[in-house]
């Protein structure tokens, strides 16, 4: 009886607006990564990515049905274990375009540190949740915070991976904002920002620097480095307001664009489906961020806000870098869209964010 | 209660965040607002661009047929390996190298083929071998997959079907060069073309050349072709008709053998060009593939200069020949008496010099007949003392020596007849009047080229009527749409009976017992002529060795009246003008009076002769 009960308050309270968006991104998503793949023929991309969607679906529903609390009690040991796996990726790993951060068991491959994110997200919401301060966090205090988050950081950033390093720290950003800074620090933080990016350019490999003079002024190499730029723009240029069609994209069928089912796949949405298409696409996103932001708002404690927000700083960051790439407004990183490119790893870890943001929901009315 | 107020502060700042989250997403869709709705139709071109390549279709020339419509010149398919650079999956460096051992070319000869086209757009297609071989095909083909930016074209190619024969008139064709584009001539071609360089194939390039067609393709990101939106057939240039006649030229060629010279046979009521040799001669199909650095290079460098046309580009004393004229402008001047006589001892002396004759034993009383039969020097040492230099320069210049002839063709000669008021400009010197004595015997300063010489010794048989020499009547022109005039015609003042004298004395080198050409006599044909045996150098020098020989002439016609055909044989080098070239041209006007009659050999098809201008030539293009 009580369990059927509990069983009934679960879908009763279950977030179906944010499931419902994300099922319909990932079948555009699908929709997609079929009709750019469909011309190379030798692996079948759609059917992983179909299976994938379907694991992420389970992983949803069995992360929302757990209490985020039950996570946080036992963090610190999930932390150290995520951690030891970066290591042993870090020994062991298989080495993908330039970037040791996979490990394979059984059949398949795996990119770890998509899934770390998560657990450095709740790491971090535990340690700000369970700060009581006045207004404003003590340095030491910020020291510990960037510690949390640097330690994975630094592992994956050794393993090649700047960009995926890079999408951390957004959870540790807005985790600070949100538990507070002061101004002061807030600007100097800022200020050591710009100090530290010249002095790192020194240590930026070629290709990573060339991403950033691409960026700048992708015409410069046309032919080379700014290739991947320009033929993403004329691709969702080209698409005006309806878009070529799915499957008539002439930038996607012909190969001229690159990685165009994994971190160009906005492209081909660009290209295929148009204004309209982006605006629902990115729409759905842009949803799914405000309503999980709601979700942070309406949270039963500061855990779940932190969570949530934590969550939403990731995404947040995949999304602004990732469509802002594909027409030229931020550099080229391999950092892929949630639940829109191709990618086990990637697809999972989102599915598994969105069930913590719903399990936050979810719990907001338990006492 | 505190921790209340706590959760308030914090979501306060939550709040903040949102409108950092939605300014960031607005300037997203702004993004696509500008590149979907606002540029869509750049990027949509853009995208056009990038999926449909424009594969040129090369048009063949138009060929070239001699006067019987018989092919001279025609097309055979051919295969150039090209690269495109656009979207290429290699460094230029790359591509090269992986190509170079394949088509057995060295990397550094490939990388300065992409280097001269470097500048054009990166879709258009570069070439990096032409006229392949099946070998080289096959290399690409199969490495079409590892190399996508190569492909083949097919390109017509020029075939010359007899090799050297009338090399100079027919010129060469190549790729257009940079500096040709930059003229007037050259506008309407493009950098690759190719295109007529000398002799007809350059006067005629705009007859002869198609216009090209293309073909839209779409390809994708490798280049691979995967469809054909539309094409546009190339259109073949229009085939050139000239009076060239196989027959007299392969006659013509045979007979002069290996000697440098030249021979050129003008119909002198029309003006039309049956033959035109220049040896040594080059053969045009090496230059209709990119000519190799090796052949340039021998025919560049060859002492004998086959790529000099010797026709109408060469100009040399004309000798004996000269005195045919000296006689016609001495009786139009009245300063000689047609029965006046001369002592000949063998030599002359004027001014203090002594001149001597051919004959060293002397030719004794002789009157003008006989000083042309017998070319002796010394009465046409007293016709041009008479004469006098301002005369001799405005009869011969008259009479069409010393100027150009108006052929079409590119780079002609004017020659020299010289005068006082030329030696003063070019030489800055005064004229002396031994120099005359010399010139009245076609030695010093005169200088014809081969063609000349025939058209004015038509022009004088013809009874002073000088038809324009050309190769492509404007008939035939017109034919092909071209608005032509006729060609241009002048006749100068000349008595008949000077042109009966000289004639009769012309006839008498080739007909009478002791003249000078009687190699040159076609039984039935009467054949009337003059030789010239030109010093190249002083007799020291000429002892030294073959390249010292006189220079010989024959100009000679046929019929003596009215005459239908008149030949100029001018052998480098060759001795006497009666023993070298009166055989040579003896060949050509037997092989024309052969014709003529209907006894000529059974390769040739005279019956075709008249009618068969207008009926399409063979299949071959």
């Amino acid at each position: 009886m009580v369990n059927s009960l509990r069983t009934q308050r679960f879908w009763k309270d279950f977030d179906w607006l944010l499931l419902g968006a994300a099922v319909v991104l990932s079948v555009i998503s699908l929709a997609e990564i079929y009709s750019s793949t469909i011309s190379s023929g030798s692996e079948n991309y759609f059917m992983r990515q179909f299976a994938w969607v379907m694991v992420g679906l389970v992983s949803l529903f069995i992360v929302s049905s757990i209490d985020y609390h039950i996570l946080s009690e036992h963090i610190p040991w999930i932390y150290l274990g995520a951690v030891s796996l970066l290591v042993y990726t870090l020994i062991f790993g298989k080495t993908v375009a330039g970037s040791k951060s996979w490990i394979s068991f059984g059949g398949f491959s795996f990119q770890p540190s998509e899934l770390i994110k998560i657990v450095v997200v709740i790491a971090l919401a535990r340690f700000f949740s369970e700060l009581h301060i006045e207004r404003y966090m003590t340095l030491s205090q910020i020291l510990k915070a960037g510690l949390v988050c640097g330690v994975p950081v630094l592992l994956v950033m050794r393993q090649g991976d700047l960009g995926t390093a890079i999408t951390f720290i957004p959870a540790l950003a807005f985790g600070l904002f949100v538990r507070g800074i002061r101004p002061a620090v807030l600007i100097s933080l800022f200020l050591c920002f710009l100090l530290v990016l010249p002095v790192s350019w020194l240590f930026l490999k070629d290709y990573q620097k060339d991403r950033i003079t691409t960026f700048v002024d992708p015409e410069l190499d046309p032919q080379g480095r700014g290739y991947q730029i320009i033929q993403s723009k004329i691709a969702i240029g080209s698409g005006g307001f309806w878009g070529k069609g799915l499957f008539k994209g002439t930038q996607n069928q012909l190969g001229f664009l690159p990685t165009r089912h994994t971190d160009f796949i906005f492209s081909v949405v660009g290209e295929e489906l148009g204004f309209l298409g982006v605006m629902t696409t990115l729409g759905l996103l842009s949803f799914i961020l405000l309503r999980s932001v709601h979700n942070a708002q309406t949270a039963r404690d500061n855990l779940g806000m932190f969570i949530v927000m934590g969550i939403v700083g990731i995404y947040f960051f995949h999304i602004v870098e990732n469509v802002g790439m594909v027409i030229g407004f931020m550099p080229v990183t391999g950092i892929p869209l949630p639940f829109l490119s191709y990618g086990g790893s990637s697809v999972l870890a989102a599915f598994i964010a969105l069930g913590l943001v719903i399990s936050v929901r979810r719990c907001r009315y338990v006492n | 209660m505190r921790q209340r107020e706590e959760l308030i502060i914090l979501r306060k700042r939550v709040s903040l965040l949102v409108y950092v989250i939605v300014s960031a997403l607005l300037v997203l869709a702004f993004g696509f607002w500008d590149h979907q709705m606002v540029y869509s139709s750049y990027y949509a071109d853009r995208a056009e661009e990038n999926r449909v390549r424009e594969v040129p279709l090369i048009a063949a020339r138009g060929r070239i047929f001699d006067r019987f419509n018989r092919i001279i010149a025609d097309n055979r398919p051919s295969y150039n390996i090209v690269l495109v650079r656009e979207n290429s999956p290699h460094t230029v460096e790359q591509t090269l190298g992986m190509l170079a051992p394949g088509l057995e070319i060295t990397v550094a000869e490939l990388q300065e083929r992409v280097e001269r086209r470097k500048r054009q757009p990166l879709f258009r297609p570069i070439i990096l071998k032409e006229d392949v071989s099946v070998a080289d095909m096959a290399f690409v083909r199969s490495h079409k997959y590892d190399l996508p930016e190569i492909s083949v074209e097919e390109q017509p190619r020029r075939r010359y079907l007899g090799g050297e024969m009338a090399a100079h008139a027919l010129g060469y064709v190549g790729e257009v060069n940079d500096t040709e584009l930059a003229t007037k001539e050259f506008e309407d071609f493009k950098a690759g073309d190719q295109v007529g360089k000398s002799g007809l194939e350059r006067q005629y390039n705009k007859v002869l050349r198609g216009i090209d067609g293309f073909k839209r393709v779409i390809v994708n990101s490798f280049g691979r072709e995967m469809g054909q939106l539309e094409a546009e057939e190339p259109i073949a240039g229009q085939d050139l008709h000239t009076t060239l006649d196989i027959d007299l030229q392969r006659a013509a060629e045979e007979a002069i053998g290996e000697h440098s010279g030249a021979v050129v046979a003008l119909d002198p009521r029309t003006g039309e060009v049956l033959a035109f040799i220049s040896k040594p001669a080059f053969d045009p199909n090496l230059f209709a593939t990119r000519i190799s650095g090796a052949d340039w290079n021998n025919l560049n460098k060859d002492p004998r200069k086959p790529l000099q046309n010797r026709v109408i580009q060469s100009h040399f004393s004309p000798g004996s020949v000269f005195k045919v004229f000296m006689a016609a402008a001495g009786l139009e001047a009245e300063t000689l008496n047609p029965l006046q006589s001369t002592y000949c001892p063998g030599h002359a002396t004027f001014y203090g010099h002594t001149f001597a004759c051919m004959k060293a034993s002397g030719h004794g009383i002789i009157g003008l007949h006989n000083a042309i039969v017998n070319s002796c020097n010394v009465f046409f040492y007293n016709v041009g003392k008479e004469l006098g230099i301002e005369r001799i320069s405005h009869y011969a210049t008259m009479m069409g020596l010393g100027r150009k002839t108006g052929i079409d063709l590119p780079s002609e000669n004017a020659g020299l007849i010289p005068s006082v008021e030329w030696k003063q400009k070019a030489m800055k010197a005064a004229w002396y009047a031994g120099e005359t004595i010399s010139v009245a015997i076609g030695q010093g300063y005169v200088s014809v080229t081969p063609m000349q010489t025939a058209w004015a010794m038509g022009g004088l048989a013809s009874g002073g009527r000088l038809k324009q020499p050309h190769l492509v009547t404007p008939e035939e022109l017109r034919k092909s749409g071209f608005r032509v005039g006729e060609v241009f015609s002048e006749q100068y003042p000349i008595h008949a009976s000077t042109v009966d004298i000289v004639s009769k004395a012309m006839w008498g080198v080739v007909n009478e017992k002791g003249g000078t050409a009687t190699r040159a006599r076609v039984e039935g044909f009467d054949v009337a002529g003059k030789t010239g045996t030109a010093q190249v150098v002083g007799k020291a020098a000429r002892l030294k060795g073959d390249q010292y020989e006189d220079n010989a002439w024959f100009v000679g016609y046929a019929p003596y009246r009215n005459p239908e055909i008149v030949v100029a044989a001018f052998i480098e080098n060759g001795g006497h003008g009666g023993v070298v070239a009166a055989p040579v041209a003896h060949e050509l006007l037997d092989t024309y009076y052969r014709k003529k009659t209907g006894t000529f050999g059974t390769e040739s098809t005279p019956n075709v002769a008249q009618s068969g201008r207008t009926v399409p030539g063979p299949a071959g293009r």
